[in-house]
């Protein structure tokens, strides 16, 4: 379940980078084809990029793709070890929670600034946000219970 | 006292193994709680360490990079090596460095350049003959030459991070210079540690399979010159050049190498958006971190403690070189550019050094902490394609170290190395 959640916002995020290759690429094909850059390219390929950046990193918290020291933790037995997995993934969630509700706040407080070249809500850019808070959250909640059901 | 909060908790967090992203993320969450400022700040900080335009080349040289290694250029780059300085003893050791040179050409990543060069260098100098511990030294430390060769994606991490527009172009040029010189320097290693442990040589195939090798390799290598032809002439932008880049791998993979097609472009694409959501995600956390540091005045305060110690400019740079060298051992390179580059820089530049020279020598010092333990992103990778454990290659990579701190001398030293070519084009 969870591993398929976070195969599908890879997947997703994945979908907009090809999305944002073509953005910038029209942008140039618009300058030297059609002799004029679109004006929305730019900041449409950036908002994109934040938002696959962010489902990404949070699915990355599922995946375990976020770099990290070992070293210290591969000197601990494996009762020790799988506590301080625990304990990892608790702090995590807690910053989780964090970018959910800030997050959250953040978003509604621009809700009325417009991105002039798009003509849309800069909440836009700022939702992704939350939602990873969320995702971040969640994952490394699956990821403490894996660590129960193993102590068990 | 602040600080004491935001530099424990990295460490603690850092310690325990939680990921460097949300362990810089939480220290400058604790740091705000402290001194009473909202969360909210923290997270916008965070937002607005990505909302960068040029950044957005990021993962585009990662997508790239990833590209270039399943279209097989690397191993057409390591043929041309191959051709080139396969004759000398210890030649596989030279063609590792030589590949690695003009992987760097058209990537901008060390990670990428280990992982593609690594796979196809170490199987060939296991059925040659040659130790396993020298061909994984040769190509760890090979990889770093890439960050001086253009592209390279760091600089521009850094040309955002210096905040007063550090020129994109004017880097790339900079680097290339230093990156022939520390490149010619670890073959020159290459060999002489070839000849003490009287590892193999080849023989010159011919001018006949040279110039064979070496037109296979040209639409591989155009990448390099589409990318820094179009951002020296001001064609491009780097984030389009970067761009074009990846549109015309897809290309040149799947109508010229054809081992590429729709397949291996969308499992490129799940890899690298995995790589470059890594990379960003803790680019921005150390946005975040590094107002912390802003607020509790740490820049100011380290430049004056460095003051304090001297006011030569050649000491000054060999201590910054020095803590550089330091926090590189533990900590990723991205993170470190963003986090010490508003600290350092201004130091650096109030004795005279160019910010331009300042972010080559930059990329030199972090780039050796890539390489060495406890912590060495390019280290594991090597580690992991040359299937030996951490502690057996570095019993062994010491004169490869020694040849980078020379380099780093030279470049650090020699300023006309980074500023003569920017300087005459």
């Amino acid at each position: 379940m969870m591993d398929r959640l976070a195969d599908l916002l890879a997947k997703i995020a994945a979908a907009g980078l090809i999305v944002m290759t073509l953005v910038v690429g029209w942008q140039v094909f618009g300058r030297f084809v059609l002799q004029s850059s679109p004006s929305w390219s730019e900041q449409t390929a950036l908002v994109l990029m934040i938002w696959y950046v962010f489902l990404a990193a949070g699915a990355g918290v599922w995946e375990r793709f976020h770099i990290r020291i070992e070293i210290l933790e591969q000197r601990f037995d494996q009762t020790t070890q799988r506590r301080l997995r625990i304990t990892i993934h608790v702090l995590i969630a807690v910053m989780g929670l964090v970018l959910l509700v800030s997050g959250s706040q953040l978003a509604w407080l621009v809700r009325d600034h417009v991105i002039p070249s798009l003509g849309i809500s800069r909440a836009f850019a700022y939702v992704p946000i939350p939602v990873t808070g969320a995702l971040v959250a969640l994952f490394s909640a699956g990821r403490i219970r894996v660590r129960l059901a193993e102590g068990r | 006292m602040e600080i004491l909060v935001l530099f424990g908790v990295l460490f603690v967090l850092l310690a325990l193994g939680v990921p460097v992203a949300f362990a810089l993320f939480g220290a400058a969450l604790a740091t705000f709680a402290v001194i009473d400022i909202p969360l909210i700040v923290a997270v916008q900080r965070m937002a607005a360490g990505i909302s960068v335009f040029t950044l957005m080349a990021i993962p585009f040289f990662i997508f790239a990079g990833d590209l270039m290694y399943r279209a097989g250029i690397a191993e057409r780059l390591v043929r041309v090596a191959d051709a080139a300085f396969g004759r000398v003893r210890g030649g596989l050791g030279l063609v590792d460095v030589g590949a690695s040179m003009m992987f760097g050409a058209v990537s901008g990543s060390a990670i990428a350049s280990a992982s593609a060069i690594g796979s196809t260098m170490v199987p060939l100098m296991d059925e040659k003959g040659y130790d396993r511990d020298y061909s994984v030294n040769v190509t760890v430390t090979a990889a770093i030459v890439g960050l001086l060769i253009p592209p390279s994606h760091n600089m521009i991490i850094y040309a955002a991070a210096s905040g007063i527009g550090v020129s994109i172009g004017d880097l790339f040029l900079a680097g290339i210079v230093p990156g022939l010189l520390t490149g010619g320097l670890l073959m020159l290693t290459a060999w002489l540690v070839a000849h003490r442990r009287n590892l193999p040589k080849g023989h010159f195939p011919g001018w006949r399979a040279f110039s064979r090798a070496a037109v296979f390799a040209v639409p591989g290598l155009m990448t390099g010159v589409i990318i820094m032809g179009g951002i020296l002439s001001g064609i491009f932008t780097p984030t389009e050049s970067s761009a074009i880049a990846v549109l015309y791998t897809i290309l040149v993979g799947t109508v010229v190498y054809r081992n590429l097609g729709w397949t291996g472009t969308w499992e490129a694409a799940q890899k690298s958006v995995r790589t470059a959501a890594m990379v960003l995600f803790i680019i921005a956390a150390a946005t975040a971190f590094g107002f912390a540091l802003a607020l509790l005045e740490v820049p100011a305060a380290l430049a004056s403690l460095i003051g304090v110690l001297t006011d030569n400019p050649l000491l000054t740079l060999l201590i910054i070189n020095i803590m550089l060298l330091m926090l590189g051992t533990f900590m990723d390179m991205a993170p470190l550019i963003v986090i010490t580059t508003p600290i350092f820089l201004p130091v650096a530049m109030a004795s005279g050094v160019d910010p331009v020279h300042f972010g080559i020598i930059m990329m030199l010092n972090l780039g050796i902490g890539l390489v060495t333990p406890p912590v060495g992103s390019v280290l594991f990778v090597g580690s992991a394609v040359g299937k030996l454990p951490i502690a057996q290659m570095v019993a062994t990579i010491w004169p490869f170290y020694l040849t980078l701190l020379a380099a780093l001398a030279l470049i650090s030293y020699v300023p006309a190395l980074s500023l003569w070519l920017p300087g005459v084009i």
